[in-house]
């Protein structure tokens, strides 16, 4: 049970596929003590005076260079466990990590600032505990002050920093200098919409670079948008691990499993209602959606769709001329989704209809859905469809009605034989 | 202590005293006088003993009929010492405690916090003791005994250490182990030769003192610069088994807790 790290090998000398990670039987248990007595005693005399709870189990994987493995699993499933391993923070009880190169972890961004000092100060202290050496620290600091974008409050004391102005030096600071395994804790929401999507393009430059990601998040979209490899972590024993499309559609298997199971209790919590994970949005102005409307809506609650055409259009307000990217999703009246389409998925880009505003049609021709009430819901991002500007979720509900003997969902195309 | 330990300590020296004097500069922050303080308070003591005690009453300990050790002088010795060691002490076994949550967010090795504190502590007790020596030393005409303080100061920055560490230790396992040192720390100038000369006290207690991992070293410090005399060889010894038992003990624990000693925090 180990944790151990090794230099990397000369660029020239790397085989492309070589393992820069390599996790084996890795397990974590935690010893629950009644009374911190026994602790004591724990310490001193043989004997077991503990209750165990392993938060990780036999978990193994390897990450090679440049892929991008996503964490994903319920609340308690020992993510942040098996991150926390991964990064040296915490000891494993069986098992082996094996690390190669320098593996930088952003977990808690600014948790170490000590209000009183300076941004510059704490910058420079905080770059060694991350294992800079003091010449990296002296040719970094200009580029990490630039990045973070504090300019002269640089030299104020972090107390009178808002908490965005915090994690833009801690996230400046932990990324200044490229790692070969970047670990990532939900990290992605960071300060404001501009600074969200300079961290985004760091972390994409870092893998395009061939940077080992693990990248942790309860957003599906994003680790379906970043990641090539997935792995399930259910318990803390491993899932299903492969690729990102398999593993995801097993989870979402596994949520809505979870979903049927609640839908008994008369209000479904906060956390369920998001489980169908539309992508986390950001605070801020940078874009917005400004319209979302259905074509041939009639009268009644919800409305009937008096047309055998879906057609929805989303208008939204991109400042800075940045071409944006649009999703429709499609869902059941309660929440079961039946679609979601995205013109970054399919090729297409939003048509420019004024300044800075831009305008989606999505047409379903010939809507294959029984009967039934349904929800429409839009999402705005940015160029590279990493960043969600806005979303305005489950917003136009309709009636959809389609005279058939059979019952269902789809209509699905068919042939009899 | 396990080599491990020791190697990741010498791997982290520089980051080790990177942190002591942070730790120092963090306690001062907001103070105008920022670090003077850490010094003006324990040279505060020391001039309030040799005002009050050599000065104001001209108090003698020792040999009766007068002819002692002025009373001010000989408490300087022995109370620097020990403030040194409470100090060290008390923040050695805070350390670990205080570093839990940069301890959860860095990978950083749990020895270098005790060594941080200890370090913390020898930049301000160090110097001043130096100084208070070479005075002392300098009315005896410069003696080669003096030299002497040099390892005992080293034994005494060594044993602060491990005791410290093993402390941290204790108390992330058991928070009362503070409330108990804290008290041990506060009665354990009376129970070691810093106010009275080890010869006032009742030859059948005397073995009590000894029990105190300072009396030696004091012992050791007032025969230096007090007799300009070689300190006798119990003054090696008992510090030496001292580090020796709690290295020893330090193993121990960290064999059966090193795993979890970081979720403790």
């Amino acid at each position: 049970m180990n944790v151990t790290d090794r230099a990397p090998s000369p660029p020239d000398t790397v085989a492309p596929a070589s393992a820069v990670l390599a996790v084996r039987g890795l397990g974590k248990e935690y010893r629950l003590y009644d009374t911190p007595r026994q602790r004591l005693k724990a310490l001193f005399a043989s004997g077991t005076h503990h209750r165990s709870h392993w938060a990780l189990s036999d978990v193994s994987f390897e990450l090679h260079r440049g892929q991008c493995m996503g964490l994903i699993g319920d609340n308690g499933a020992g993510k942040s466990s098996l991150l926390k391993l991964i990064a040296g923070t915490m000891q494993p009880t069986t098992g082996q990590v094996q690390r190669i190169g320098r593996v930088t972890a952003i977990l808690e961004l600014g948790a170490g600032f000590h209000p009183d000092f300076s941004g510059r100060d704490n910058l420079r202290f905080s770059a060694h505990l991350t294992g800079l050496d003091p010449e990296e620290i002296a040719r970094l600091e200009p580029e990490i002050i630039e990045f973070s974008e504090l300019g002269a409050a640089i030299d104020r004391p972090v107390k009178t920093y808002s908490s965005g102005m915090v994690v833009r030096l801690a996230f400046a600071l932990v990324t200044a200098k490229q790692p070969d395994v970047l670990i990532i804790d939900e990290a992605l929401a960071v300060g404001d919409q501009h600074f969200q999507k300079k961290c985004v393009e760091r972390i994409t430059a870092f893998r395009q670079n061939g940077c080992t990601i693990l990248f942790c998040s309860h957003s599906q979209y994003h680790v379906r948008q970043l990641c090539d490899v997935a792995l399930w972590l259910d318990a803390g024993r491993m899932r299903a691990h492969g690729s990102t499309d398999s593993v995801l559609a097993a989870y979402e298997a596994h949520v809505r499993a979870q979903d049927a199971a609640s839908a008994s209790a008369p209000s479904p919590g906060p956390e369920q209602a998001v489980a169908a994970s539309p992508p986390p949005v950001l605070a801020g102005q940078r874009g917005r959606i400004t319209r979302l409307a259905i074509d041939h809506l009639g009268p009644g609650t919800p409305p009937l769709l008096e047309s055998r055409d879906l057609v929805v259009t989303v208008e939204a307000i991109v400042e800075g001329g940045e071409t944006p990217h649009i999703a429709v999703m499609l869902e059941q009246s309660h929440g079961v989704g039946v679609t979601s389409v995205a013109t970054h998925a399919d090729g297409a880009r939003p048509q420019a209809v004024g300044p800075d505003l831009w305008r989606s049609v999505c047409t379903f021709p010939d809507l294959p859905l029984h009967s039934g009430e349904y929800v429409v819901s839009a999402y705005l991002f940015d160029s590279k469809a990493l960043v969600v500007y806005d979303q305005w979720y489950q917003h136009q509900h309709f009636r959809f009605h389609f005279p058939t003997l059979t019952p269902g969902l789809v209509r699905l195309p068919h042939h009899w034989s | 202590m396990h080599t491990r330990e020791l190697a990741a300590l010498w791997r982290g020296r520089s980051l080790a005293w990177l942190l002591a004097r942070r730790d120092l500069a963090t306690r001062h922050a907001a103070a105008a006088g920022g670090i003077a303080w850490a010094y003006i308070q324990p040279m505060l003591v020391v001039a309030a003993y040799y005002l009050l005690f050599d000065v104001v009453f001209s108090m003698r300990v020792g040999d009766a009929g007068g002819r002692g050790k002025p009373a001010g002088q000989f408490l300087i010795v022995g109370a620097l010492a020990w403030m040194a060691f409470s100090d060290a002490l008390s923040r050695g076994m805070n350390s670990l405690l205080e570093a839990g949550s940069l301890l959860q967010k860095n990978a950083l090795p749990a020895v270098l916090f005790p060594a941080r504190a200890v370090l913390a502590s020898g930049i301000v007790y160090l110097p001043l003791f130096v100084v208070v020596a070479c005075i002392y030393a300098g009315t005896h005409g410069l003696p080669v005994a003096v030299t002497a303080v040099v390892p005992l100061l080293l034994m005494q920055l060594v044993l602060s250490f491990i005791l410290g560490y093993l402390l941290a230790i204790l108390a992330a396992a058991l928070r009362d182990t503070v409330q108990i040192v804290t008290f041990f720390l506060s009665v354990g100038i009376f129970l070691s030769p810093v106010l009275f000369p080890l010869s006032m006290f009742p030859e059948a207690w005397r073995w009590v003192l000894w029990l105190n991992p300072m009396t030696p070293l004091v012992v050791g410090y007032q025969a230096i610069l007090l007799d300009a005399q070689w300190p006798p060889l119990l003054c090696w010894v008992v510090p030496l088994a001292w580090i020796g038992a709690a290295a020893a003990m330090v193993d121990l624990v960290l064999a059966r807790c090193s795993e979890q000693l970081v979720d403790w925090l």
